[in-house]
């Protein structure tokens, strides 16, 4: 993604490619911002950075090339960067332990709690968003590029600096995270039985 | 009944779990063979029926109670009078 050689690019098209390629997913970036940061100021000032250095290094960026992807990727090394280091939030996760559980043949076994899809299309308030901002960071981020934003493996990998098979894997323990946070829910919305 | 070709087989010769081929479709990963395969497989796989029903289900649901938040009218404004500040061309 950065190895695009330099472009050159007069004032009209940096406009132009700015306007016309990079302003029309403010949305999807205030929301990936609103969903690292869960809060909106912070979101407000992480996508007006994100988009400043787009701007300034707007000839690294190949016109008509995947910007979303791109400003994505600027997104989050700016939260890794300017973010999370003023909130000193360690890593709880041990990714080696997650990748090791995907490849083993344990992967199959039910270890989520069974789940409906009647008492998940009950839930019409913010559970659903809730549980998603309770996840650690690392594995709500994949969960938003994926599920939210619909980006390719091969996307997440470039935007993320982490391998395919690893994107894999964090996604499937993001996914069991997720169903076992919906489920605690699901419960305390008086669904007992919650198999399906 | 007769034994499909899996084409989910890696070049390795490992056969994915139904889990692994499962996020594949999932994700819209999977070749349109793969996909054909699934399908009949999920026919002879409850747990992997009912997964499917499942996960989907989360995915339309986190797309559509997790996105379309307003953008604050004033960030795009606020953006270009940065960019008009701070990097005169």
């Amino acid at each position: 993604m950065e190895e695009t050689p330099k472009q050159h690019y007069s004032d009209t098209e940096k406009n132009d490619i700015f306007n016309h390629e990079f302003l029309p997913h403010i949305s999807s970036m205030y929301n990936f911002g609103y969903r690292l940061t869960l809060d909106r100021d912070d979101a407000k000032d992480l996508v007006q950075d994100t988009y400043l250095k787009a701007y300034r290094f707007i000839e690294s960026f190949q016109k008509g090339t995947n910007a979303k992807a791109w400003l994505f990727r600027i997104l989050k090394n700016s939260f890794i960067n300017d973010y999370r280091k003023k909130t000193k939030e360690p890593s709880k996760v041990d990714y080696q332990e997650v990748e090791a559980y995907y490849n083993s043949e344990d992967v199959d076994r039910q270890i989520t709690p069974d789940l409906r899809v009647e008492s998940l299309k009950d839930m019409i308030g913010d559970e659903i968003s809730n549980a998603l901002n309770s996840l650690d960071v690392d594995f709500r981020t994949v969960i938003i590029l994926c599920d939210l934003e619909g980006f390719k493996y091969e996307e997440m990998a470039k935007i993320l600096d982490i391998p395919i098979g690893t994107v894999r894997s964090r996604l499937h323990r993001a996914r069991n995270l997720l169903k076992e946070k919906l489920s605690e829910y699901a419960k305390s919305m008086g669904y007992k039985n919650t198999e399906l | 009944m007769s034994k499909l070709y899996n084409p989910f087989i890696l070049a390795d010769g490992n056969k994915p779990s139904c889990m692994q081929m499962l996020q594949l479709i999932l994700d819209g990963e999977a070749s349109s063979e793969q996909q054909e395969y699934f399908k009949s497989h999920m026919d002879k796989c409850m747990p992997c029926f009912k997964s499917y029903s499942l996960d989907m289900t989360i995915k339309e649901l986190l797309k559509t109670r997790c996105c379309g938040d307003p953008v604050p009218v004033e960030l795009i404004e606020q953006i270009k009078i940065q960019i008009n500040q701070n990097m005169p061309s």
